[in-house]
């Protein structure tokens, strides 16, 4: 850990207060680093992310001699520099060929890790397809497909939806451009079997078209852009239940307020419920008659002896005078 | 379903056979053309846009996330590709579905915006919640006290003898007002009692420097009680 140093001047402060952890926090960073070894797969692989990435992407040229299972401070170290709490860290070798591994971190720690290895045979890049691209910085649709993203408990595959979520979904938005909806990516895995090989996930970058259906709705149709991942899950490192809770924390005030008592009804109408409170029938004007009127001159024995009862005694129970009863 | 991409699908895995192990092919596959002049061919007949599917999608639609948790099955090699699209297909058709009839539209003049929900997949955060600011010891004293906030909106302050508006502090500020008198008046007294010539700009000087070095004081030792406490 680094000494945290008293700004020097107003710029320098600025910088720092940007760093600081805040309520609202802004857009992760990643950092591409690559390691002792890659291969060309690999170079591919992490350029075409990037690109997808842009701009929340900072990335290392030279190679650094990291092993993020074996010691992963160098990264813990890079995520502070950089302020970046995603890496990615590429390393081919014999034993596990053009490993990509995503390493996500808390608080400048290594919180969860995950090795992927891509397949050579299968892959294409971002630009062996011959497409329009979308433009840099769009949020992306992401569809994940398979059983084994839903499992409840916490499995290497559950981590990759996780970590793959965090990874592509871009910045947090409020609200989204129409025009904006022009690309998807789709994960998919297979069901893992007994006796086989673990299933793949395949990573696939798709362009949306829609068309006209003749209906409210548009009809959407498809058209693979690459990059075309395909890739085994290898080794992974799961968050410490602690660290993971307090990253979870949401702060407060957050939450937007829930709006009571407005309900949608099925043919979409907006519908309020109202509550009105309790009727006071003591001030309710009646009809106004000659006989309901009270007495000019009100009798002196009897108002004294009401006097007593009068305010204990509102509600008409009590046997009152012929007096009181006409009021 | 599509039939339309369906055949651009294929179209493109027979090119894609081509150029399997061979990374450095500068021509890869020319997207469907023949596809994109099916669906003008086609666009008068009715597409059908619901997606049918044995267990429904989840979405949190502030990630803009389907999950589709129908297995996925690949069984060969060969159509592997069609089958990844296709279900990327209905995963998109349903996602775009589910924002066009859930989510608020606003029309701007920058364009059609969707408001998207609150995300609901937990996603860690990247640094911690920052803690909460302790109180000084004057917030605790006016908490105490029940002594409101002042409300200072503006560093402006009417200056009556100039009729102007002057900052409370600064340059030129009104907090040294009477440190630049050209003419200022001795105070005998004073100078009786300590033997030097008096100048009330010095000593209006040196009241406000000392203001300010107590005002650190007191900032420091706020910090230093709230380190403590933490």
């Amino acid at each position: 850990m680094l000494k945290q140093a008293k700004p020097k001047n107003a710029r320098a402060k600025r910088a720092m207060d940007k760093r600081a952890p805040q309520a609202h926090e802004n857009p992760k960073t990643t950092l591409f680093v690559a390691g002792q070894k890659t291969s060309q797969i690999l170079k591919l692989a992490t350029a075409d992310l990037r690109t997808l990435k842009k701009p929340f992407v900072e990335s290392f040229m030279k190679k650094n001699d990291i092993h993020p299972f074996e010691d992963a401070s160098s990264l813990e170290f890079f995520s502070l520099k950089n302020d970046t709490s995603l890496l990615v860290m590429s390393l081919h070798s014999k034993k596990r060929p053009n490993c990509l591994t995503l390493c996500r971190t808390f608080d400048h720690k290594i919180l969860d890790m995950l090795e992927l290895y891509i397949n050579a045979e299968s892959f294409r890049t971002l630009q062996q397809f011959k497409n329009k691209k979308p433009a840099i910085g769009l949020k992306p649709l992401i569809a994940f497909h398979g059983t084994v993203f839903e499992d409840p408990n916490q499995t290497k595959w559950t981590l990759a939806k996780s970590l793959l979520l965090d990874l592509f979904r871009g910045q947090e938005a409020g609200e989204v451009d129409v025009e904006g909806l022009q690309y998807m990516i789709s994960i998919s895995a297979e069901e893992p079997e007994e006796g086989k090989l673990q299933p793949q996930l395949h990573i696939r970058f798709y362009l949306i078209k829609t068309l006209k259906s003749g209906q409210k709705l548009p009809r959407v149709e498809v058209e693979e852009m690459g990059p075309r991942i395909d890739a085994a899950l290898g080794r992974e490192q799961f968050a410490d239940p602690d660290m993971m809770k307090a990253a979870l924390k949401k702060p407060k005030g957050e939450e937007p307020r829930t709006k009571k008592n407005i309900d949608m009804d099925i043919m979409g109408d907006k519908v309020g419920k109202i509550h009105v409170g309790k009727q006071d029938f003591k001030s309710l004007q009646t009809r106004k008659m000659k006989g309901l009127k009270r007495g000019r001159t009100p009798d002196q024995d009897t108002s004294m002896a009401d006097a007593n009862t009068d305010e204990n005694t509102t509600d008409g129970g009590s046997p009152t005078t012929p007096k009181r009863t006409k009021v | 379903m599509s039939d339309v991409e369906m055949d651009g699908g294929v179209a493109l895995g027979d090119q894609l056979v081509d150029q399997t192990n061979a990374m450095d092919i500068q021509s890869p596959p020319t997207t469907s053309k023949t596809a994109a002049s099916m669906t003008e061919s086609t666009l008068s007949s009715r597409r059908p846009v619901n997606v049918e599917k044995p267990t429904p999608y989840t979405f949190d639609l502030g990630n803009l996330l389907a999950n589709d948790p129908n297995p996925v099955e690949l069984t060969s090699t060969s159509n592997l590709e069609e089958t990844l699209s296709a279900n990327a297909r209905d995963a998109a058709q349903a996602l775009i579905n589910q924002l066009l009839s859930t989510c608020e539209l606003k029309s701007t003049t920058e364009g059609v915006h969707l408001v998207l929900p609150q995300a609901s997949t937990p996603l860690p955060r990247e640094k911690p919640i920052p803690a909460e600011k302790a109180p000084t010891k004057w917030e605790l004293f006016a908490k105490k006290k029940g002594i409101e906030n002042k409300k200072r909106d503006t560093k402006l302050v009417y200056d009556e003898a100039t009729g102007e508006w002057v900052p409370k502090w600064g340059y030129k500020g009104k907090n040294k007002e009477g440190e630049n008198e050209w003419l200022v008046e001795v105070d005998e007294k004073k100078e009786k009692e300590t033997g030097v010539a008096h100048d009330a700009r010095s000593e209006s000087r040196a009241a406000r420097k000392e203001r300010v070095r107590r005002n650190d004081r007191k900032q420091r030792s706020n910090e230093r009680n709230a380190r403590k406490t933490t």
